[in-house]
């Protein structure tokens, strides 16, 4: 009834207008405005609104028109909102107008015409960077501000805290009480250099009542070489270090990766300013003094290789740009167009994995030249085995006849063995084999059943059967050789079409004349493998046998070991374009971007990088002072490694769906201080750490409580759990075992005598170690921005049962045997070395009690205080 | 939800209780880490869904390597006749390359009631026939294992996503803190590993626990369980001695969830210890019960998997085996023999979720991470042709209990069971609906992570409400 009712509405308009210009003027403007927005580049909901075709061909809920009944189209429901689920443009957008609706109704009922488009279809319209996405605050260039003012001028100690108190007192808020002096020094120095201070440096900072005794600390541990090592691990998170690769069937060590690990602990340690460590560790290769640079470009050469996430990374990682989610269409949110990421993946795509030597080009040399020697002459040697071997089989197989009577006779007959191949005059070990296989209760073929009664299958036949199955695949392996080109590479095989024998005359192939394994054989029966072929061989053909194995023998002894190196990335000859990828298709490729920078961040349109892959003009780009993001973004990963959270909590977005500064001028002041100080990690630790902020207490205030309970605005300091690493170290600091060897091979954190800083454990992509995972280490498949501490109970059962701790409480209870004599005394030497402190008479009493009670219990006892919140958290 | 609006904790409050933090959670904790150490107790006590909820546990049956579509659960009397020729449309490309059709070598009984025809290799199976809700039209993005297998287990064809099992606790928390509430049971390893089960970037807290179910005794399967030196009295000397000291540190420090939150933790360990042991031995179960199931670790993980679901555990996963068994490129009889060591047990932990009235909460899913091409490989990688590339463009999942239907067939591929195409489903669409049986809105459960609200169905996937009985 409806239908009819709308034929005639429309019929009753009677005007004549031409369909195209309809479309143009009434229905495209809607449709662009309410729709292509998600339903173009992007199918929503499967759905493309391009054309005709594509409506009909419609989304996941079906075609958006039905030319059959189109007052029922979905496309109608949806905009007339009738549809039980499906309201479009989606609710809170307004729904379309009353007018608007009825072209629409008006448009589908005659027809739906869509003209095709116009010209060749590109990936997408010009893209123009709007003002007002330029606007956004990250975009903006770092411009130190000047200090605000503050009421209370007592409480700032550097300039940053004027920032902090300015904050907290327009709020009418207060910083809480500066933490003791004992707190102190154990934060700045887990937060440091990742380990526990020792008792002797508390007590010295205690008694020092000097104006600098807090910079005499932080000066002393920012020149401890474990200084790298804390800082350098939180770079590792971010670089998704792993010292394999993710191989999806096996285990497959990176043996060298190490290297750009204790690179970058180096880096930390020399303060290398962050702009040349960024630099080197995207074209360490084509920086003057490459030599120490070069190890850097680890960071690219030791991604997970399963997937390209270089230019995610790099977005990421330095400049805090989800340049990914410009993969398949312009980024969403932010001003970054989809070219933009395919000129950013030209650059890597124009790059190769390698290594780089660390030793003389003539000793790399006689390596390759060793090995490949070592490698002819195995080939040679099997090649050689191969041969003989299959040729052996083809007359023994020629004999097939006689060794299946024999052995009837050794089975029906029970006769011996050795006298039946005498007689006969047969091989008596190919006997044993034929007999062994004949007597296998089932074959997964069905050629040999009955072998047992010449009436029921004739020993001719068999040796019929065994001749024309070795001919068989003998021409099926030529005609497949043919076809293949000789090829044996793995593409070639997987897309080549060839041919095989049947199942059962392969199985009965692979039995008899194969060198694979089978039943309990670990060769087809005639098939005689190394080492047991030897006394088929005689004369020339054993003299020439004896040779190739001496001379693999020879060959192998000469190979020195493998010369180390870096992992790293180099040039391609040809650098390329990449094309962009229309919606992420890699069949539908759109046009050719050539490599440059980012859009968003050059001033004019993006020059062409004009170097090799662009590599370095890439690393300029990003390490550049007049980047606005470079320094923000570092700068606030180190105020979360110092304050527990980052004035930007989204450590790697900085877009709109991030997280905006909860101080942007503190932010830029610190970046611009940074960048001041020649990029100096070590001077801006130095002028965080010495400052009230950081020095704050755990103390809460219920009025603080009540308008900032997040803590955004830092009156009060966030206690934090140790996190593996730091945990892992205490245990062994505390228990006088921690062996501070620096740098060189990983060893598995699961060996014993494993005594080192976690930080030289072995990491894995395939399998993370237990104790790692446990507590909450990043999964080195992607990269991590910070790490989200939990408080598990099978992490309490490490504490409880695993063999570390046990064997650390036990180690630590020995240390307090010798350095005290009774057990008050060692009471208090334990709670020295782990707290800082005396312990209180409670304390005291309740672990002379535990003592008493079992006069073995001191391990015990020491595991109770190695598991106390006292010691986990700081 | 958005973190710089954040109020995780009701203001009036001096500091969170639990109460307060669990109310947070229910709506998604975002950045909740960055401050404050995520108390285990709250993160994992259980949730209420965002609407009423048909089950409450998963038991995942994987059957890694791809199982053969038109052998299983799809049965094409088209390929049957013209065996051995080419398909008249060609044939689409996967992986390798494939030649002519190859008909099934076995036979598809009609099953229960609802004459449901499943393939004779899985008798026991179809024994449940009318408890099954079978997917003819499931389809995914690569030909590849690793894509495929990140697909079905984390909803991206890439790793660094979380899985399913860490989005079900992440949502919904587990019912008994005395356990893992994600459970995998493989002995060794299936292609990729442990970053099947991994959290990702949600909190580790709901990262899958693996269990290398090879192993009989239950000491060996959860690390660090059992104390080699202390029996459990001594142990509860030494914790109540922990505890005291603990809490005269919590008085001096003033009220803090976190360290109150591990103090409360350590007494789970403690009785985890006892709990998990006794749920992860299953000689504790009468040999009748054992032999139903039958023996090998597949047989032993899905009796597990009962044993843990009904302790509470929200999700088990349980690998048919190590690397890729149900890969057969060269022949697919082998697919016989797997079903001889599956199709038992698999039976069996039907029947005894039923006889338990446990079905109904569980949502059992049977399925690989993808199907195999009806036409034979001829590729050079096999050798010999009697088996099936992979297929990613058509294959079959089974979904039972949980609110399914049962005796049923939904969607289907062409006549030779190459590509779906009636009432095509993705995994996402799989993954919502099996969050919609547990009362989530897969739209709604959502992780803010490093600016973005992440889900398990990325950025598709829909409830199949036909599938619901």
């Amino acid at each position: 009834m409806r239908f009819l009712v709308l034929l005639i509405s429309v019929t009753c308009a009677g005007q004549r207008v031409d369909p195209v210009e309809f479309f143009e003027t009434k229905v495209r403007p809607v449709l662009a405005k309410n729709f292509f927005s998600c339903h173009t580049q992007t199918k929503l909901g499967g759905l493309e609104m391009t054309s005709r075709e594509s409506l009909l061909k419609g989304g996941k809920s079906g075609p958006a028109i039905s030319p059959d009944r189109p007052e029922e189209s979905l496309l109608l429901q949806a905009i007339k909102r009738t549809h039980e689920r499906m309201k479009m443009p989606p609710p809170p957008n307004a729904a379309l107008t009353a007018d608007e609706i009825k072209d629409i109704e008006r448009w589908i009922t005659r027809g739906a015409v869509w003209p095709p488009p116009v010209g060749a279809k590109t990936a997408g319209p010009g893209y123009k960077i709007t003002p007002q996405q330029r606007a956004w605050w990250a975009f903006q260039p770092v411009r130190k501000p000047a200090l605000p003012a503050v009421k209370d001028k007592t409480w700032a100690r550097v300039p940053v805290d004027q920032f902090v108190l300015a904050a907290l007192e327009s709020k009418g808020l207060k910083p809480v009480a500066q933490a003791s002096k004992r707190e102190w020094i154990r934060r700045v120095t887990y937060d440091l250099t990742g380990l526990p201070p020792a008792p002797q440096d508390v007590d010295a900072f205690a008694a020092d009542a000097s104006a600098s005794a807090r910079a005499k600390v932080v000066d002393r541990l920012l020149a401890s070489p474990h200084f790298g090592e804390r800082w350098g691990r939180y770079w590792l998170d971010v670089a998704r270090y792993s010292d394999d690769k993710l191989n999806s069937t096996q285990d497959e060590p990176y043996d060298n990766a190490y290297r750009y690990r204790d690179w970058v602990i180096q880096a930390m340690n020399n303060d290398m300013p962050f702009d040349t460590f960024v630099k080197a560790q995207l074209a360490g290769d084509l920086l003057p003094d490459k030599e120490k640079y070069v190890a850097g470009l680890g960071f690219f050469a030791l991604s997970p290789q399963f997937q390209d996430d270089r230019v995610e990374v790099t977005g990421k990682a330095f400049l805090a740009l989800t340049v990914a989610c410009a993969t398949c269409h312009d980024h969403k949110f932010d001003p970054i167009p989809t070219k933009d990421y395919y000129a950013l993946l030209g650059v890597f795509t124009s790059t190769d994995q390698g290594e780089f030597p660390l030793a003389p080009q003539n000793v790399v040399d006689e390596y390759r030249a060793r090995t490949k020697a070592v490698d002819e002459s195995k080939e040679k040697l099997n090649k050689f085995l191969d041969t003989q071997a299959k040729q052996l089989s083809e007359v023994l197989a020629e004999r097939a006849a006689d060794y299946v009577r024999a052995a009837r006779k050794v089975v029906n007959e029970s006769a011996d063995r050795k006298i039946t191949a005498a007689q006969m005059k047969l091989d008596d070990p190919t006997l044993e084999r034929w007999v062994d296989y004949l007597k296998l209760p089932a074959r997964e073929h069905k050629f040999l059943d009955g072998w047992q009664e010449e009436a029921k299958l004739p020993a001719e036949q068999i040796q019929k059967t065994l001749v024309n199955v070795i001919n068989e695949w003998k021409d099926v392996e030529e005609k497949n050789f043919i076809r293949l080109g000789g090829s044996m590479a793995r593409n070639d095989l997987a897309r080549a079409d060839l041919l095989s024998l049947p199942r059962d005359k392969w199985l009965l192939w692979r039995d008899v004349f194969s060198n694979q394994r089978h039943a309990r054989f670990t060769s087809g029966i005639l098939y005689y493998k190394d080492g047991v072929i030897d006394r088929f061989l005689s004369g020339e053909w054993k003299a020439h046998f004896e040779g190739l194995r001496a001379e693999l023998d020879r060959r192998k002894k000469a190979v020195p070991d493998r010369y180390p190196y870096y992992h790293v990335i180099r040039d391609r000859a040809k650098p390329r374009n990449e094309r962009v990828r229309i919606r992420g298709s890699n069949e539908n490729l759109g046009e050719e971007v050539p490599r440059r920078f980012l859009s968003v961040l050059c001033d004019d349109e993006p020059q062409p990088f004009q170097k090799g892959s662009g590599r370095l003009e890439l690393a300029e780009g990003i390490a550049s002072a007049r980047n606005p993001l470079t320094s923000r973004v570092f700068v606030n990963r180190v105020w979360h490694y110092l304050f527990g959270a980052g004035l930007v909590r989204s450590l790697s977005n900085f877009g709109q769906l991030g997280e905006k500064p909860s101080h942007p001028e503190l932010l830029d002041f610190v970046a611009a201080r940074f960048i001041e100080e020649g990029w100096s990690l070590k001077k801006l630790v130095r002028e965080l750490t010495l400052s009230s902020t950081y020095g704050l207490s755990y103390q809460t205030d219920a009025k603080a409580l009540v308008s900032d309970p997040d803590n955004r605005l830092l009156w009060h300091a966030t206690r934090r759990r140790m996190d593996v690493e730091a945990l892992r170290d205490a245990l062994l600091a505390a228990s006088g075992e921690l062996d501070t060897k620096a740098g060189g091979a990983p060893e598995p954190l699961t060996m014993e005598k494993n005594l080192r800083r976690t930080v030289y454990g072995f990491v894995s992509r395939r399998k993370l170690d237990g104790t790692l995972a446990l507590f909450d280490f990043p999964n080195p498949n992607s990269m991590s921005e910070q790490r989200i501490p939990t408080a598990t109970p099978l992490q309490q059962l490490y504490f409880l049962n695993s063999k570390f701790l046990m064997d650390r409480a036990e180690a630590f209870s020995k240390r307090l045997e010798k350095e005290a004599e009774t057990d008050p005394a060692r009471i208090k030497q334990a709670y020295r070395i782990l707290f800082y402190r005396e312990p209180e008479r409670a304390e005291l009493d309740a672990g002379l009690a535990y003592l008493k009670s079992n006069p073995k219990a001191w391990p015990e006892y020491a595991q109770v205080l190695l598991s106390s919140n006292e010691f986990v958290f700081y | 939800m958005n973190s710089s609006s954040t109020k995780l904790f009701p203001s009036s409050m001096a500091r969170p209780s639990r109460r307060d933090v669990l109310s947070a959670i229910g709506s998604g904790f975002g950045m909740m880490g960055l401050s404050q150490t995520l108390p285990a107790a709250t993160a994992t006590t259980p949730r209420a869904p965002h609407f009423a909820a048909k089950a409450k546990h998963v038991i995942y049956l994987f059957l890694n390597g791809g199982p053969s579509q038109v052998d299983t659960f799809d049965p094409k009397p088209m390929l049957t006749k013209y065996h051995g020729k080419p398909a008249p449309s060609g044939n689409l490309r996967t992986e390798r390359k494939t030649g002519a059709l190859l008909g099934s070598p076995f036979q598809f009984p009609r099953c229960g009631k609802s004459g449901l025809e499943i393939s004779e290799i899985f008798s026991e199976l179809g024994r449940h026939a009318d408890d099954l809700c079978v997917i003819r039209s499931m389809h995914t993005e690569r030909p590849n294992h690793e894509p495929s297998l990140f697909m079905l287990n984390c909803g991206h064809v890439l790793p660094g996503h979380p899985s399913m099992g860490s989005w079900l606790n992440y949502g919904l928390g587990t019912e008994n803190q005395n356990l893992p509430g994600f459970v995998v049971l493989c002995p060794g390893l299936p292609v990729i590993g442990p970053q099947l089960w991994s959290s990702a970037f949600l909190p580790a807290v709901y990262q899958g626990t693996h269990i290398p179910n090879q192993e009989t005794d239950p000491e060996k399967l959860i690390q660090h369980l059992r104390n080699k030196q202390h029996n459990l009295e001594e142990q509860r000397k030494q914790l109540d001695l922990l505890r005291q000291l603990n809490r005269m540190h919590l008085k001096r420090e003033g009220n803090d969830s976190q360290l109150e939150s591990r103090i409360e933790s350590m007494e789970i360990a403690y009785r985890m210890q006892t709990e998990a042991l006794d749920a992860f031995d299953i000689r504790k179960e009468p040999e009748a019960v054992r032999a139903r199931y039958g023996d090998g670790p597949f047989a032993r993980g899905c009796l597990l998997a009962r044993r843990l679901v009904e302790r509470g555990v929200r999700m088990v996963q349980v690998y048919y085996g190590d690397g890729q068994p149900w890969d057969n490129h060269d022949d697919i009889l082998i697919h016989k023999r797997l079903a001889q060591n599956s199709d038992k047990p698999m039976g069996a932990l039907l029947q005894d979720l039923k006889d338990r009235g446990l079905l109904q909460e569980t949502v059992v899913i049977i399925g690989g991470e993808f199907g195999r091409t009806p036409s034979v490989e001829v590729s050079g990688l096999v050798k010999y042709q009697n088996g099936r590339d992979h297929n990613n463009h058509g294959f079959s999942m089974v979904l039972a209990g949980g609110g399914f239907k049962g005796g049923f067939a939904y969607g289907a591929t062409d006549e030779f069971g190459f590509k779906a195409v009636d009432k095509p489903v993705h995994p996402h669409d799989v993954h919502a609906t099996i969050l919609n049986q547990l009362g989530m809105d897969h739209l709604r459960m959502t992780y803010r992570y490093s600016g973005r609200d992440f889900r398990l169905t990325d950025v598709a996937g829909n409830v199949i409400k036909d599938l619901i009985a």
